[in-house]
C-alpha cells in the first residue's frame, strides 16, 4: 500500500511504514512542503494500528542535504518564526511517536538530515556517507533538536567540536562517536535497515512504546526516579512480553 | 591584560591564556586561581573575542591540586567553602560565553584536568597524560572533577579514574571522548591555531548560542531543551550574521561575520 505526497513516498508493508524523502534533485533538502507532508505521514504512522515500525530513507544520491535555506531563511518576523516552529512540531512528533523508528542514511547527511536521524531509535549509515553540522558557520544554530540530541549521543565536547567547526565527518567517525549504531556498504544499506524495521514490527507494539518511553524519559531523570519509571513501565507490559506464536 | 602568574594575549578575535609552569608539582596555586578568575571575568565583557585558548608552559599543561593551608582545613565550613570557591579556576573558565579550547601541551592531572574539562574542546599532544590524581595524594576534587568527568567519559571510566587515580594516555583519552584531537607534540601549536582559526571564522553569536544550548542539554529534559534551542534559533533571526550566512550560501562564497 502506498500514499502519494509531493515530497515524500509513503509505503506500508509487513507492518513497516516506509517514508522516503523524495526531492532527489535537491538532495532531499528539507523544505516547507516536505515538513507538511512529513507531519501528515507521521500522524498516519502513529494512528495506523497495522504499522509496527517506521523506516525513514532518502531517494537518490543523498539521504538529506539539510534544510532548504531558500525557504527557511525567510520568515517575516521572529514572532511568526516562533509560532511556526510549534504549529507543526515534526520533531516532537518523531520524539513522541509510540513506534520505533529506523533511519538509513547515505550520500549526504547534513544538518537537519542528521537531526532527523538523531530523533530515531536505530541509525544505520552507508559506509560512504558524509556528515556535517554547518549551521553555526551560516549564522544559525541547529533547530531540529540537534543542540539537544547531539550531546546526548556523542557527549557535549564532541557535539561542540562538530558545531563550532562544521567539519565533514565519515560514517566510521559517526559510529565511533555513537551517532550511528551500524554501517553497511551502500548496496546493502536498505536491506539491512529494512530487516531491522521488520523485526521491530513483529514485536508486540506495547513493549516498544514502553521501551521508547523508558529510554527517552529515563535519560532525563535522576537514576532513582528513572528506575521507578522503568518499574512502572515493566509492570504495565507484563502481559505483553511474549513474541506471537509462530507456525 | 597584565598578570604575574598567567598571561593573556588578545589578538583580534582570539584570547590566548597561558598557565605558569608548576611549582612543587602544582600549577594552580592561590594566586594563579585568582588571576584566572579575574581574567575570565574580564573576558565576559570582551565581545569581540570569538575563541579562548588555554595552554600550559613548557611540557606540562597543569598538574596537582593545591591542598588548603592548615588553618583553612581546620576552619569552620563556611571558610572552607570560601577557600574552595576562590580556587575555582575551572568554574570561571566554564562560565565563559564564547567557545573555549584547552590545549594540552603536556600532562593535565588533578586540578589541571579539572581546568581542562571546563573548556568546550580539548586537544592534546600525543605525549600528554590525563588523570584525576590519586585520592590520598591529591585529595577530593573541588573544581568540578566529580561532575564533569562522568559527563565526558561516562560513569564507568570516570569511577575508575576518580577512585584509583588511573591515568590515561592521550590516545586513550581520545577514544574515551575526553579529548577531541591528538597531534604529535611538535605539531600541537599548529593544530591549535588551525582550530582557533576555524572557530573564529564561524558566526560568533551563533557559536555562543550553540555552546549555551549544548551545555544546557545536560541539565534539561529534552522537551525543555528543544524549547531553549528554538528560542535561541529565533533570536538569531535578528542578527546580521544570519542574513550574511544565508547570502553567502546562496552566492557560494565564504561569509564575512561581524558578530552582530
Amino acid at each position: 500500500m502506498s500514499a502519494s505526497f509531493p515530497t515524500i513516498i509513503y509505503e506500508k508493508s509487513c507492518g513497516v511504514a516506509h517514508v522516503s524523502l523524495n526531492r532527489p534533485q535537491q538532495l532531499n533538502a528539507y523544505s516547507v512542503a516536505m515538513r507538511d507532508d512529513f507531519a501528515q505521514a507521521l500522524h498516519a504512522v502513529a494512528e495506523d494500528s497495522e504499522v509496527g515500525s517506521l523506516l525513514i530513507t532518502g531517494q537518490g544520491r543523498a539521504f538529506c542535504a539539510g534544510a532548504d535555506l531558500s525557504e527557511f531563511g525567510t520568515a517575516p518576523s521572529q514572532v511568526i518564526a516562533r509560532n511556526v516552529r510549534w504549529q507543526r512540531d515534526v520533531w516532537g512528533q518523531l520524539l513522541e511517536l509510540p513506534k520505533p523508528i529506523v533511519v538509513a542514511v547515505h550520500g549526504y547527511c547534513i544538518g537537519s538530515g542528521l537531526e532527523i536521524a538523531l530523533l530515531a531509535d536505530v541509525r544505520v549509515a552507508a559506509e560512504d556517507t558524509v556528515f556535517s553540522m554547518p549551521e553555526v558557520r551560516l549564522g544559525m544554530v541547529p533547530a531540529a533538536g540537534g543542540s539537544q540530541t547531539l550531546p546526548r549521543h556523542a557527549g557535549p565536547s564532541r557535539a561542540l567540536d562538530l558545531l563550532f567547526t562544521g567539519r565533514r565527518f565519515s560514517a566510521f567517525e559517526a559510529m565511533r562517536m555513537g551517532l550511528v549504531s551500524r554501517t553497511a556498504p551502500a548496496q546493502d544499506l536498505l536491506g539491512l535497515a529494512w530487516g531491522v524495521a521488520v523485526r521491530l514490527a513483529e514485536v508486540p507494539s506495547g513493549l516498544l512504546t514502553a521501551m521508547r518511553a523508558a529510554l527517552r524519559d529515563g535519560a532525563d531523570l535522576p537514576i532513582t526516579e528513572a528506575l521507578q519509571h522503568e518499574r512502572r513501565l515493566a509492570a504495565a507490559t507484563l502481559n505483553l512480553d511474549r513474541l506471537p506464536e509462530t507456525g | 591584560m597584565r598578570y604575574r602568574k598567567i598571561s593573556c594575549q588578545i589578538t583580534e578575535f582570539r584570547a590566548a591564556i597561558r598557565l605558569p609552569p608548576p611549582s612543587g608539582g602544582c600549577t594552580i596555586d592561590e594566586d594563579t586561581a585568582a588571576e584566572l578568575r579575574d581574567c575570565c571575568h574580564e573576558l565576559l565583557f570582551a565581545d569581540s573575542v570569538r575563541v579562548v585558548t588555554v595552554t600550559g608552559s613548557g611540557d606540562v599543561f597543569a598538574t596537582g591540586r593545591l591542598r588548603p593551608p592548615a588553618e583553612i582545613a581546620a576552619a569552620a565550613m563556611p571558610d572552607r567553602i570560601d577557600w574552595i570557591a576562590r580556587m575555582g579556576a575551572a568554574a570561571a573558565i566554564a562560565k565563559l560565553p564564547m567557545p573555549t579550547v584547552a590545549v594540552l601541551n603536556g600532562d593535565a592531572t588533578a586540578h589541571g584536568l579539572e581546568a581542562a574539562m571546563a573548556a568546550d574542546l580539548r586537544i592534546a599532544a600525543d605525549t600528554a597524560r590525563l588523570g584525576m590524581g590519586s585520592l590520598p595524594d591529591c585529595g577530593f576534587p573541588y573544581d568540578g572533577g566529580t561532575q564533569r568527568l562522568p559527563r565526558l567519559v561516562g560513569p564507568g571510566l570516570a569511577r575508575d579514574m576518580l577512585l584509583t587515580g588511573r591515568t590515561l594516555s592521550a590516545q586513550e583519552a581520545l577514544a574515551a571522548g575526553l579529548v577531541n584531537r591528538v597531534a604529535p607534540a611538535e605539531e600541537l601549536e599548529c593544530l591549535a591555531a588551525q582550530l582557533a582559526q576555524q572557530i573564529e571564522s564561524a558566526a560568533p553569536v551563533a557559536g555562543r548560542y550553540a555552546k549555551e544550548a549544548v551545555w544546557a542539554s545536560g541539565d534539561l529534559a529534552i522537551a525543555q531543551g528543544l524549547r531553549l534551542e528554538a528560542d535561541l534559533s529565533v533570536i538569531l533571526h535578528s542578527t546580521e550574521d544570519r542574513a550574511e550566512g544565508l547570502r553567502s550560501f546562496a552566492e557560494k562564497r565564504a561569509p564575512q561575520f561581524e558578530g552582530r
